[in-house]
Formats: C-alpha cells, structure tokens, sequence
C-alpha cells in the first residue's frame, strides 16, 4: 500500500499515509479543554466520538490561522489511538512509489528530523512524508520547553 | 899607463929605434884617439851641460809651473770652499725654491679658481654684451631716428637760409624805395607849398558844395522813407498770399484725404451691415440650439437617473449571485471532502475498492472544477459590484454636471437673446451710418472740386506777389544806397572842407616835416643797409648752419654706421668672449695641470735640495782631496828644488869636465905634435928605421907627458 492523503500546513504540502487516516471532516466546533497541551485545540465530535483535535500550525511552531471552508479535520488512528488533526486544507488522495520517498537529509537534525519519514517530489513539488507516531507522540510535545502545560 | 912600459924598456939599438918608432906610431895614435875621445867628451859635456841648462830652465819653469799648480790648488781649494757654501746657498735656495714651489702650486690653484671666476665673470660679460649689443641695435635706431631728424632741421634750416635769402632781398629792396623815398621827399617839400595856395581855392568852393548837398540830403530822405512803407507793404501782402496758397493746398490734400476717408467709412459701413445682419441669423440659430441643447440636457438627466437606479439593481442582483457562488462554493468544498473519505475507504477496500477510488477521484475532479468556477465568478462577481458602485458614484456626478449644464444653458439662451437685440441695434445704426456716409461722399466730392480750384487761383497770386515783393525790395534797395550816397556825399563835403582846412594847416607843416623826413630816410637808408648787411650775415650764417648741419647729417651717418660697426663687433666681442670663456675653460684645465706639473716640480725640487746636499758631501771630500794633493804637491816642489840644485851641481861638474876635456885635448895635441917631433927626430936618428923612432919618440913624449 503506497497511498497518501496530502495536506497543508502554511504553505507546505505533508503526505499521511492513507490507512492511517480514518476519515477526513469539515471543521465545525472545537471545544477547548483546560489544561491542555498548547497544541490541542481541543476536542470534537465526529461519527459519535469525541476525540483531541491536534492543531498541526501550533504543533509544527507556526502562528495560528482562522478556519475557513477549506479547512479539515484529518481524523487519524495510529495504534488504536484516535485523534484528529486541524489543517489549512486537505484535497488530495495519491499514490506515491516508496522508492521515490528519500530520506531527510543530514543536515536536519533533532527535533524536526523525528517527523519526518523522508520527503518526495510529486509533479515538481516537494512532499513532507511524515511520521505519525511522532507527531502525536504528547510527551513529546511536552518536551517542548514553550507553552506546555 | 901602458905607454910607460916601453920608456922602462926603452934601448938605444936600431931595433931599439923601430920599436921607438913602432912606439911613436902608437903613442901618435893613442893621442888621435885620446883626442877624438876628449873632442867627444867635450862635445859630449857640452851637449850635456846645453842639455843641463835646458834641463835647468824646463825644470825652473816646471818649478814656476809647480808654484802655479799649487797655487791653482790653494784657489781650487778656495773655489771648493766657496763652491760648497754657494752649494748651500744652492740648497738653501732650492728649499726656498721648494717652498716657493708650494707656494706656486697654491698661487696655480688660487690662479684655477680665479681663472674659473674669470671665466664666470667672462660668462656674465658674455649676457652683458648681448645686452649691449641689443643696446647697441637700439642705439643704432635711435641714431637713425637722429640722422633722419637732422636731414629734416637740415631741410627746414635750408627753407630757413632761403626765407632769410628772401627777406634779404626785400630789406635791399626796402632801402632801395627808402631811397627813392627820400628823393620824393625832396620833391614833396617843392610841391607842398605850390598845392598850399591851390588848396585854399578849393577850400571855398568845397563849401558851397555842401551847403547844396545837405538839401539834396534832406529831399532823398523823404523819398526812401515812402518807398520803404511801400515795401512793407508789398511784403505784408506777397506773405499773406503764400499763406493762403499754402491753406488752400493744405486744405485741398485735406479734402483728398476727407474724401478717400469717407470712401473706406461708406464701404466699411455696407461691410459691417451685411456683417450685422449674418451675424443676426447666427444669433438666432445660437438661441435656438442653446433651446434644443437645454431640452437634449433634461432628457440626459433622465436617462442618468433611469440608468443609476439600474446599476443599484444590478449592484442587489449581484449581491444575490454572490450568496449563490458562497453555496456552490461550499457544495464543491463538501463534495470535495466526501470524495477523499470515498478515495480513502476505497483504498481500504483493496482492489475490490479500486473502480471506486477512481469514481471518486472524477467526482473530485468535477468538484475541483466547480468550486474553481465558482471562484471565477466569484471574481467576476465582486468586480461588477465594484463598477457598479463606481457607476452610481459617476451617475450622480453626471446628473449634477448636467443640472450645472442645463443652468448654464439657460443662462446662454439668455444672453443670446439679449446679444440679439442689440446686434439689432446697430445694424440699424450700421445702415443709417451707410446712407449718411453715402450723402456725404456726394458732398465732399464738390468740396474738393471748389477747393482744388481755389488753392490753384491763390497760388498765382501768391507767385505774382512774391514778384513784386522782390521788385519792391530792390527799389528799396537802390534808395538805401541813394540815402547812403547822399549822406555820404554831405558828410564828404563837411569833411572836405574841414580837410581843406587842415590841408592848409598841414601844407604849412609840410615843408619842416619833408625835410625831418629826408633826414629820416637818408638815416633809414643808412639803417637799411645795415639791416642788409645784417641780413647777409646771417644768410652766411645759415648757409654755414646749412653746411654744419649737413656736416652734422653725415657725422650721424657715420655715427649710426660706427654704431652699427659696434653692434657688429659687439657681437663679435660677444663671440670672442664665448670663446674666451672656452679658452679660459681651457685655462682653468691648463692650470689644473700646472699646479700638479709644479707640484712635481717642488716634489723635484725637494730631490734637488737632497742631491745638493750630497754633492755639497762630495765637494767637501773633493776639497780634503785637494788639500792633500796640494801639500803633496809641496813636498814635490820641495823634492823638485833640490833636484834642480844637484842638476846645478851637474852642470858645474859637467862645466868642469869640459874644462879638463878641452885641456885634455890640448894636452893630446900637444902629444901628437911631440910624437911628430920625435918621429921626424927619429928618422933623421935612424934614416932606415924610421918607424922606429917616432915610436920611441912617441914613447918618451908619452912617459913625458905624463911625468
């Protein structure tokens, strides 16, 4: 299986891979919860479950932006745990050989490096593959020394 | 000796006597031979003692000569002496010289700088001479400034000595009327007293004469004064006539200008007439277009507003398609959304999923595309509002610009009508100004006629008094003159006879006059001639001042030619002094090596001093030499003097030896003529031995002789 869901975070394009994502939703009502890490919008309700919405902008350290219609809930279910994730916008549906996915390269290191899965060129643009694992690995992101708790 | 043996055995037998002969023969020869001995002894000791005497007087003059050795010895040793102290001297002189020689070397160097200054300064004499020769060339102009001025005083003097000439010759001329003068005089004195009687005839008649002429006087006077009146008045007249003609010419171009004035204001006037009415009709085609113009700007107004309220419901339609656009937007977005969960769920399904996946990738697709398309007319949507809006913005300007236009219209039409009343106006004025014009051009014309025709008849009167004028004027004239010839003629008269009078007094004092005048011209004479001679002296003066002068002409001449010779030789000096200065370079070098030639030469000098001292060493040894050998020399004089005494005594032994060789030889001779006797004593003993006799005989005379 070698298909991807893209979306985007401020400008840049990321690929999820396809089984991981449960399903992809309009954004409606994000209900904040007190003490939340920073990146947790907060939660939502969707297909009779209410689960954390991850806002990627806040989790990848860029400024915050309003929902619009083109914005999305990519819902996503890695090891039994489900959460969504807040977008700019998710359209697209691909397939991508996994031997044009190459590795990060060197020169990122730490933090960001953990991410990312690899990163591949599609039609000219470059695509972020990332690991969802890490990226919602929470002590993780409480390890991040800015807002946390 | 051995003749005594044969006297010891002398016997008296016959053998006796020829052995006594034998004997005498032999004794006769033994004294032949003593003899020839003694002669040779003799002559020998002569010859000696000659000898001895030479030997006396070579070794006195040896002696002499000896004495004068050692005497050129002594002075030899004297010069010695005064040669070694005058070598010191010599070598006290060379130190002199050597220093001298130094002092040389540095006068040299003192010469080589000098000589080095006087090339310098030969250098500086050099520019100086340029600057002289420039001098000189300008002294040359000026001298030629000079000659030239000096041929021109030389001129002007020659016009000076011929005006003098000229002055000369009128003095001569001057004493000689002097002269002639005086001779009149002479007969002036003669005459003076015949015209004296004559004068006083005339006297009286003079002064009837003028009785008559002071009526004649009075008479002209009253005939002048009437004429000019007259002429006055001719005057007064010929200059009102030409005004008038000049009036009736001016008037008459006057006219000419009136009437072709009146001609361009007749023509302009129809001109602006037709002009008036042309301009009417425009007025009234203006006043109605500004009407239809007012009316065309209500139905703009109108339609504005009719098209504004179309734009603000296009503006609400727009609006409305907005909202539409907004909900197919989100229709697409939805569609969109649905269509990935579909893509992703048919991924899930594997291949069984795989028709499915691309259903949804096309709905997708369209989805893209209408929520593209909405975008656009989105777009489209939002800039017809913004015309729209600017639409109504720009109507509501139009419906105030075209309220502004339809007042200003108004305002338009109205002055139209206004401007079209008066236009009216003076096209009446226009025509009624036409028809005046028209009249007084009519008029006019007449005027110019009778005017034209006045001037021509003034301007003949005005010739025809302006004749009479100057007719008049001479009149006046002549009896001016006649006036004048007549006062003149009286006052002629008063004087006649008061000159007659004085005429009288005078001829009376003529007489003693002309005769202080002859004296006066005959010492004028005198006078005159002095003045020529005068005269000729200074003309001698100017010719000579002519001839210095042209002596001066050509002593400048030369001046400026010596002059001109002393640039040239300026120059050359100029030349000569560069080549002084190389020749003093040469100098300087020349001298450069003098001093290290002198140098040398004291450095030869100082081997010199050296060399002295040495020969001074030598000659001192040459002098001990000298004074040994003149004590040797001594001695031998000394040796010499008594050798020459033992040769004295030689001479007196020798002296002595002749002596007893002459009495030798005596005694020989007296021997051989004994020996003789007893040879011939013998023969006559003997008669047949007689040999023997002379022998013995020369025996016994020998033993005798000797005993």
């Amino acid at each position: 299986m070698n298909t991807f869901v893209l979306f985007e975070v401020a400008g840049t394009t990321y690929a999820v891979r396809s089984e991981f994502v449960q399903q992809i939703d309009m954004v409606e009502a994000v209900t904040p919860v007190p003490n939340a890490v920073a990146a947790v919008e907060g939660v939502v309700h969707s297909r009779g479950q209410v689960i954390p919405a991850l806002n990627l902008r806040t989790r990848f350290g860029f400024p915050k932006a309003a929902f619009d219609m083109r914005s999305r809930l990519v819902v996503i279910n890695v090891e039994g745990r489900v959460l969504g994730l807040l977008v700019d916008t998710a359209r697209e549906f691909v397939q991508i050989p996994l031997a044009s996915i190459e590795p990060p390269p060197e020169g990122i290191t730490g933090l960001s490096s953990h991410y990312l899965e690899g990163i591949a060129t599609l039609k000219g643009r470059l695509v972020l593959v990332l690991k969802l694992a890490e990226v919602i690995d929470l002590v993780d992101v409480q390890t991040i020394p800015s807002e946390a708790l | 000796m051995k003749t005594a043996e044969p006297i010891n055995t002398f016997d008296a037998s016959s053998d006796d006597i020829e052995a006594s002969r034998e004997h005498g023969r032999q004794v006769v020869e033994a004294a032949g031979a003593v003899r020839r001995i003694a002669v040779d002894l003799a002559s020998g000791s002569e010859t000696q003692s000659a000898r001895l005497d030479s030997a006396v007087s070579l070794s006195n003059e040896m002696v002499a000569s000896m004495g004068e050795t050692t005497r050129q010895l002594e002075s030899i040793a004297t010069f010695s002496e005064e040669i070694v102290s005058s070598v010191n001297e010599t070598a006290a002189s060379l130190e002199q010289v050597g220093g001298t020689t130094s002092g040389f070397a540095t006068g040299i160097a003192e010469i080589a700088a000098s000589a080095e200054e006087t090339a310098r300064s030969i250098d500086g004499v050099t520019t100086t001479l340029q600057g002289m020769a420039t001098a000189a060339e300008e002294t040359t102009a000026a001298m030629t400034e000079i000659a030239s001025s000096v041929q021109s005083v030389s001129r002007d003097t020659e016009g000076l000595s011929a005006s003098i000439n000229q002055t000369a010759a009128s003095m001569e001329e001057m004493a000689r009327s002097i002269s002639s003068l005086s001779g009149n005089a002479d007969d002036l004195n003669v005459s003076a007293e015949e015209t004296s009687s004559s004068i006083n005839e005339m006297a009286a008649s003079i002064e009837e004469v003028s009785a008559m002429s002071e009526n004649l006087t009075s008479n002209v006077e009253s005939v002048a004064t009437s004429i000019e009146q007259m002429a006055r008045s001719v005057q007064g007249v010929a200059q009102n006539a030409e005004n008038i003609a000049a009036a009736a010419t001016s008037a008459a171009s006057t006219a000419g200008q009136m009437d072709r004035s009146l001609r361009t204001v007749a023509s302009l006037a129809k001109r602006s007439e037709e002009v008036s009415r042309k301009l009417t009709r425009e007025a009234e085609e203006g006043g109605a277009a500004a009407q239809r113009s007012i009316q065309g700007l209500s139905r703009i107004r109108t339609s504005i507003e009719q098209s504004s309220s179309v734009i603000r419901e296009m503006g609400k339609r727009s609006d409305e398609i907005g909202g539409i656009v907004s909900t197919i937007n989100i229709l697409a977005e939805r569609t969109n959304m649905l269509s990935l969960n579909a893509s992703i769920e048919a991924a899930r399904a594997g291949d069984a999923g795989r028709g499915f996946a691309v259903v949804a990738e096309e709905i997708r697709n369209l989805a893209d595309r209408s929520a593209q398309a909405a975008a656009d007319i989105a777009a489209i949507v939002r800039g017809l509002q913004e015309v729209a809006r600017e639409t109504v913005t720009t109507s509501a300007e139009a419906v105030r610009v075209v309220e502004e236009g339809g007042r200003l219209a108004d305002e338009g039409s109205r002055g139209l009508q206004r401007m079209l009343a008066g236009i009216q106006e003076s096209t009446d004025f226009v025509t009624q100004i036409a028809r005046a014009s028209e009249e007084q051009l009519a008029s006019s014309q007449a005027l110019v006629g009778s005017i034209d025709t006045t001037a021509t008849q003034t301007r003949h009167v005005a010739v025809a008094t302006v004749e009479q004028a100057k007719t008049t004027q001479e009149i006046v004239k002549s009896a001016n003159q006649m006036r004048k010839t007549a006062k003149e003629v009286s006052q002629a008269n008063g004087q006649q006879g008061k000159a007659a009078r004085e005429i009288i007094k005078a001829a009376q004092g003529t007489a003693a006059v002309s005769a202080q005048l002859q004296k006066a011209a005959s010492s004028q004479t005198t006078a005159a001639k002095e003045i020529a001679q005068a005269l000729e002296s200074m003309r001698r003066g100017a010719v000579s001042t002519n001839r210095a002068l042209e002596e001066q002409t050509a002593a400048t001449g030369q001046v400026s030619k010596e002059t001109e010779r002393l640039a040239r030789q300026i120059a050359n000096m100029g030349k000569a002094m560069s080549e002084q200065s190389v020749a003093s370079a040469q100098i300087a070098s020349t001298t450069q090596s003098i001093r290290r030639q002198s140098e040398e030469i004291a450095k030869g000098v100082t081997q010199q001093v050296r060399a002295a001292k040495d020969m001074k060493t030598s000659i001192e040894g040459i002098s001990k030499d000298v004074g040994l050998i003149t004590r040797s020399n001594r001695q031998h004089l000394d040796a010499f003097t008594r050798v020459l005494s033992s040769i004295s005594e030689i001479r007196e032994v020798t002296l002595r030896n002749v002596t007893s060789a002459k009495s030798l030889t005596d005694g020989a001779a007296g021997l051989t003529e004994r020996a003789g006797l007893l040879a011939r004593l013998l023969d006559r003993i003997g008669g047949n031995g007689r040999a023997k006799r002379p022998r013995s005989k020369a025996k016994q005379a020998g033993g005798t002789e000797n005993a």
